[in-house]
């Protein structure tokens, strides 16, 4: 399923959302490689393009809901849908990163803004989709503000990555929310 | 008021027809995941099956009688660190400060059973304030409210998020809480 983004200004470029597949691995081993991106991520920076292929393969393409962030058909990073099983199926977990090149440059919200706009006619069973930002991450707590999260609260020593107990910010966007 | 003396223990068959007088009330059912015991073999079947091989899961007891539960689910692989509580008691027992006191004492014993378990939380329905005031008179810092998180017996939930962390017990034996 393709969602093309609005085009910000004038003459900026075309960003839309699709399937990742093999013939990305150059595109992902950028970001896959980046300290920078992996650092609030549960992977740890790819070392190999084999190991990149692998991860391709087996985590992203039988992903329920997983697309590359594309500027014009290049992939610069990624956003995901997580679904969840039984009493918890209301609710989905949103991921999402960009190589850092393209930081700073609006692009991750208007990419969330394109997914929280058509997830939820999609997915009619989900009612809240969430995020879990780590209390240091800044920049993409803004990105959620942005697109009209609710911050709920931090979760303090939450899960454990890289090693260590993190503390999060949990952020929600209900279907009934005014759709960004 | 003496209520008797509150303690927790491991679970017995013995205990079936107190059992029945709190998990068969769907007052007392309500805001769990348990469905309402109908009858003895049922009770006697969650008992042997469920509430006794449960890694920690305890009778409150007052005078060595069940009164209700306390359970705690650990969690695992990335989210090892943390632990869910949760409890009821029979609803003649309300509003005495059993269940708090009761929840107090778990989250000592918890601690002390996994040294190195970081994070204890609870999930409290919007609307259930009696609740609430358990946790946040056990010394839980309330950290949130959740939208819309779960369904819960066919209702889908805003829940409040309590937590207890490992390193909080040192505050509330200073502030003796515990």
């Amino acid at each position: 399923m393709e969602a093309n983004g609005k085009q910000g200004q004038e003459g900026s470029p075309e960003l839309s959302l699709r399937p990742l597949d093999l013939s990305d691995i150059d595109d992902f081993m950028v970001w896959a490689t980046d300290d920078k991106v992996s650092r609030f991520c549960s992977w740890d920076t790819f070392n190999s393009k084999e190991a990149g292929i692998d991860y391709i393969k087996n985590i992203i393409i039988p992903h329920p809901w997983f697309k590359a962030i594309c500027l014009n058909n290049k992939a610069i990073g990624a956003i995901s849908v997580s679904a969840n099983n039984g009493n918890d199926r209301c609710r989905g977990e949103l991921g999402y990163l960009l190589a850092s090149k393209y930081w700073g440059k609006g692009i991750a919200t208007r990419a969330v803004k394109m997914v929280a706009s058509t997830i939820f006619n999609e997915q009619p069973h989900l009612e809240r989709l969430e995020a879990l930002v780590d209390v240091e991450n800044g920049g993409s707590q803004r990105v959620l503000e942005k697109v009209g999260f609710h911050r709920e609260g931090v979760l303090r020593k939450f899960f454990i990555q890289k090693g260590r107990c993190r503390d999060v910010v949990i952020y929600s966007l209900l279907s009934t929310d005014p759709q960004p | 008021m003496d209520s008797g003396t509150v303690t927790l223990r491991p679970f017995r068959v013995s205990d079936v027809d107190d059992f029945i007088l709190w998990a068969g009330d769907d007052q007392v059912t309500r805001n769990i995941r348990w469905k309402t015991i109908t009858s003895k073999e049922e009770a006697l079947t969650f008992i042997k099956e469920v509430c006794i091989p449960h890694p920690w899961r305890r009778s409150i007891c007052i005078d060595d009688r069940s009164i209700g539960f306390v359970s705690v689910y650990r969690w695992s692989g990335n989210e090892i660190c943390k632990a869910d509580i949760a409890y009821g008691i029979a609803a003649k027992y309300w509003g005495q400060g059993i269940t708090t006191k009761a929840v107090k004492m778990a989250v000592s014993e918890v601690f002390k059973d996994f040294p190195d378990l970081v994070r204890l939380q609870a999930f409290a329905a919007v609307e259930n304030k009696a609740s609430q005031r358990v946790l946040e008179k056990a010394g839980f810092t309330k950290e949130g409210l959740l939208r819309k998180y779960t369904f819960l017996k066919g209702q889908l939930k805003d829940l409040v998020i309590y937590s207890f962390l490992s390193t909080d017990i040192t505050v509330a034996v200073d502030d003796k809480l515990l």
